[in-house]
């Protein structure tokens, strides 16, 4: 995943006055100042990067409905309202921030001795892309097949016996009896 | 047979010696004292032998070619349904049809009731043979027939059901092969084997109540490992065990009126007068325990209906099933036997040991395969299963038939003994 | 079958009084507080989140080094495929299956996936006569092929048809069965395969308390998502790996009928009588024998006082 936290460093200075005169308003990003497109690319091996264009997403959703409460707009669902209804933007509102990429590894196990920790279920990165993504595309018919977003690679195609490793010999015995 | 032994006065062998004072070979008395071209001659004119011939052309193949290609390529090997004929019909049918030894051994040994000693030995060689069967059925199944001492000695499972059964049908056979060596030992004339077996009848006969109280009984616990897949009026986890071990006692007893009366119908030259005449007597007293048995097992089916409060099951097809199979396979020869006894028409008895005893394979079928997995599809076994059951049944009956002719089993040894 | 001496049929006697007892501790101890393994891990399903991509059965395919699959697993017709009017289930070439359900409740259909339920108290491990079967401290039920007899008793007990036989295997057979990848990850404080593979984190790995906390907390905080009810929480004794659901499960081909208590529960009644036949029986039965030729004992008796009578009567005779 491209880095983009010096983006949003430039954005939030260039925001700041503005928000200093409307006091009343909460801490928010504006959309245009998101690149036009991510290349997704940090998780590729059974599948190629995907080259996420962010400009046309962001004509289907606000800000909130990806980046939940780091851009500082205020979040619909009234479970995160809870503790985030005035959070403001955070340093950080790439997905890989927060959404750890080695998902249930030896820290994740570790912290979930916190009793008092509430983020108990976060996904994992791959888990935040595939939710967010698939998603929003079974509610308004976007694309939903695997290969719709992300092209098989060749370790792919041997993972899943498909393409150039397709079993041989076509009509294979049904399962046994 | 019956041919030879009128035309000659020494057979059929009953006796170490010959008529001229020297005595039988044991390889005469295997021959049954014919010439080789005699025995021939008697085993091709039987059709039955014939009719086993044309089981044993295919099923042996078919037996070899399960070792070589592996149970898939003789059975379903459905995973859904992973005990089929083998187990269904050889171990869970077989067994029960098997408990005559332990029943008649008690009731002469224990019970002092010699009245029934002229059927005794033929109760404890159905027994012997019935288990021992049921072994060669469960060889043909298991996966790794050639670990079968495993759970005895290499990795032990104490806590399993299985187990149990494992170590009882195993010291159990043993037992009876203790309880049957007399009558080897009479008819192979060592008479000190037979003396050291005959001090310890009580505590063999002792442990056979033991061991096949407790086996019968985890035949049918094995069934409550799966209280939600064999349907409830099959199976109950209170008296399922109660349910195996009675219907064992009246199955075990059919067996012998059914061993008994073709023995008597078809081997009339091996019978001594002493078997022939009591027959009637023994077969009604038989029948009399029999019919107490069954009494007995359907108010143990009732009250494990009432106790699991399966009265709306009753109304359902499989309810229907469920007394049909209680109806026939119970009510009916229990009242057959009753009206035998009570009229001493031991015709009707023998029909009614037949009705029972296909009702007890009926019921072990019915739990292991048919009301198993009763939301699912019924499974119907592969005909190379059929065909190896048939075939194995068919060496039961030619071993059978093979002692029978031979050790004195229906009649007594009329020379030292 | 062996052929047993006296002697040895003693020992074996001895040997099935002593395994009776051993019965008997451990039907007392599962009967009681098994505590299980309060550190054991577990994964939860969640059925709202699975689009049925077959990662999971590709990536346990590769992992365990199974058999090569029929059709590609990017092949979705596999769903239709039934097989006795019933959905694919695990065989020995796959220890896991996806089925998709369509169901009157909702407009798009659900996935389940099958695999071992990794039950706290197993029925394949308390019905091998062979001890085969192990529950690791890890949450696991693996088994050792080298000890299996291939009796399949396992496959009739366990209440979610898992265990499955490798029948066409004549001198290899073995049981074929999900280990939760105990070998290769488990025991390494990894996820198994399937939880890595999946992209829409339907399968959430973690000790079996803390993703049992992780649904009730989904349950609670998406009132009208799903059903409220976690398979697997308290069915046949729990076990590590449970389902969520938006639908009531029997819809979705669970079976809501296992009982609720582990299946060897079911099994007590009779593993409780086996001491008590063992101990009272011999007593019983020779108390039997007495009574029953007593009468033989008591006319053998007067047989020969008579006898004797008689002697003593001729011998006065004579003196006479």
């Amino acid at each position: 995943m491209l880095r983009r936290k010096t983006i949003m460093r430039t954005a939030l200075a260039l925001t700041t006055g503005a928000i200093l005169f409307a006091p009343g308003q909460l801490l928010s990003m504006e959309a245009e100042d998101a690149p036009e497109t991510v290349t997704i690319d940090s998780l590729a091996s059974l599948y190629e990067p995907v080259e996420f264009n962010h400009l046309m997403h962001v004509d289907y959703a606000s800000c909130a409905e990806c980046h939940h409460h780091t851009t500082g707009v205020k979040v619909a669902d009234p479970n995160c309202i809870r503790c985030h209804a005035n959070t403001p933007e955070g340093d950080d509102v790439t997905c890989v921030g927060c959404h750890e990429a080695d998902r249930f590894g030896k820290k994740y196990l570790a912290e979930l001795d916190n009793p008092v920790l509430y983020h108990i279920d976060k996904p994992g990165l791959k888990g935040a892309y595939h939710l967010n993504c698939i998603g929003c595309h079974q509610i308004i018919d976007g694309p939903t097949g695997c290969t719709d977003c992300h092209a098989m690679t060749e370790a792919g195609e041997k993972r899943f016996n498909t393409g150039e490793y397709a079993p041989k010999g076509g009509a294979v015995s049904e399962s046994h009896h | 047979m019956k041919l030879f032994s009128k035309e000659r006065p020494e057979i059929p062998i009953v006796h170490h010696t010959k008529e001229d004072g020297s005595a039988w070979t044991i390889k005469e008395k295997l021959w049954l004292g014919l010439s080789v071209a005699e025995y021939k001659k008697q085993f091709f004119r039987n059709p039955v032998n014939w009719f086993m011939l044309m089981i044993f052309a295919i099923g042996i193949p078919l037996i070899l070619g399960r070792y070589a290609f592996g149970l898939g390529w003789v059975t379903h090997a459905s995973n859904d349904y992973p005990w089929g004929l083998f187990l269904g019909f050889g171990l869970f049918g077989m067994v029960p049809l098997s408990a005559s030894g332990f029943m008649l051994g008690t009731t002469v040994e224990l019970f002092g009731r010699k009245d029934f000693h002229s059927i005794e030995r033929l109760a404890l060689l159905n027994g012997l043979l019935g288990y021992f069967f049921a072994v060669l059925f469960l060889e043909v199944d298991l996966g790794m027939p050639w670990r079968l001492p495993y759970p005895m000695f290499v990795s032990l499972g104490p806590a399993a059901v299985l187990f149990l059964v494992a170590w009882h049908v195993a010291t159990y056979l043993s037992v009876q092969i203790a309880e049957v060596l007399p009558a080897f030992f009479e008819w192979i004339g060592w008479l000190k084997g037979k003396r050291i077996i005959r001090k310890y009848v009580l505590g063999l006969t002792v442990a056979g109540i033991i061991l096949s109280t407790l086996h019968q009984g985890a035949l049918g616990a094995l069934f409550t490992y799966a209280p939600a897949k064999v349907h409830p009026l099959w199976v109950s986890s209170n008296f399922q065990w109660i349910h195996f071990f009675v219907s064992s006692i009246f199955g075990g007893l059919s067996m012998v009126i059914i061993a008994s009366t073709l023995i008597k119908n078809y081997m009339g030259w091996r019978c001594d007068d002493d078997f022939k005449n009591n027959l009637d007597y023994v077969t009604i007293g038989m029948a009399k325990g029999a019919s107490l048995a069954m009494i007995t097992y359907l108010v143990v089916k009732l009250v494990a209906v009432a106790h699991d409060q399966e009265w709306t099951y009753l109304l359902t097809g499989w309810g229907s099933y469920y007394m049909l199979e209680l109806g026939v396979a119970v009510v009916l020869p229990m009242f057959m036997f009753a009206f035998g006894v009570r009229n001493n028409w031991v015709t009707l008895i023998r029909f009614g040991a037949f009705i029972a005893a296909i009702g007890i394979i009926w019921n072990r079928l019915n739990t292991a395969l048919v009301c198993f997995n009763w939301q699912m599809y019924q499974e119907i076994p592969h005909w190379k299963e059929v065909w190896i059951t048939v075939t194995i049944y068919a060496l039961y009956f030619l071993t059978y038939r093979f002692i029978v002719y031979r050790l004195p089993i229906v009649y007594e040894w009329k020379g030292e003994r | 079958m062996k052929k047993l001496n006296r002697r040895s049929f003693i020992k074996g006697g001895l040997a099935t009084t002593a395994a009776a007892m051993v019965v008997k501790e451990k039907t007392s101890a599962a009967s009681g507080d098994f505590d299980n393994y309060p550190e054991g891990m577990g994964v939860i399903v969640d059925l709202t989140r699975c689009v049925g991509c077959r990662s999971c059965e590709a990536a346990c395919n590769k992992e365990q080094d199974l058999p090569e699959p029929a059709v590609p697993f990017d092949d979705f017709s596999v769903f239709d495929h039934m097989h006795h009017g019933e959905k694919r289930r695990t065989d020995e070439t796959a220890y896991t299956v996806v089925n998709r359900y369509d169901t009157p409740e909702i407009d798009h259909p659900l996935f389940r996936k099958i695999q071992c339920n990794h039950c706290n108290e197993p029925a394949c491990l308390t019905s091998c006569f062979v001890n085969a079967y192990t529950k690791t401290p890890e949450g696991a039920v693996i088994y050792n092929a080298k000890v299996c007899v291939g009796c399949r008793t396992c496959m009739v007990a366990c209440p979610f048809y898992i265990p499955t036989f490798k029948y066409s295997s004549a001198f290899t057979p073995r049981i074929m069965k999900c280990i939760f990848c105990y070998d290769t990850r488990l025991k390494n404080g990894q996820p198994p395969a399937c939880v890595e593979a999946c992209p829409q984190e339907a399968l959430t790995f973690g000790r079996r308390k803390d993703v049992l906390k992780i649904g009730k907390q989904r349950i609670r905080e998406t009132p009208g998502k799903y059903v409220d009810h976690i398979y697997g929480e308290h069915e046949v004794g729990g076990t590590a790996w449970m389902y969520l659901s938006s639908v009531p499960f029997d819809k979705v081909g669970f079976d809501t009928h296992v009982p609720k208590e582990p299946i060897i529960n079911s099994v007590k009644e009779f593993l409780a009588m086996v001491p008590m036949v063992l101990t009272i029986w011999p007593g019983l039965f020779v108390g039997f024998h007495l009574l029953a030729t007593r009468k033989d004992k008591v006319k053998e008796m007067e047989k020969e006082a008579e006898l004797k009578k008689a002697k003593e009567n001729d011998e006065k005779e004579e003196q006479v």
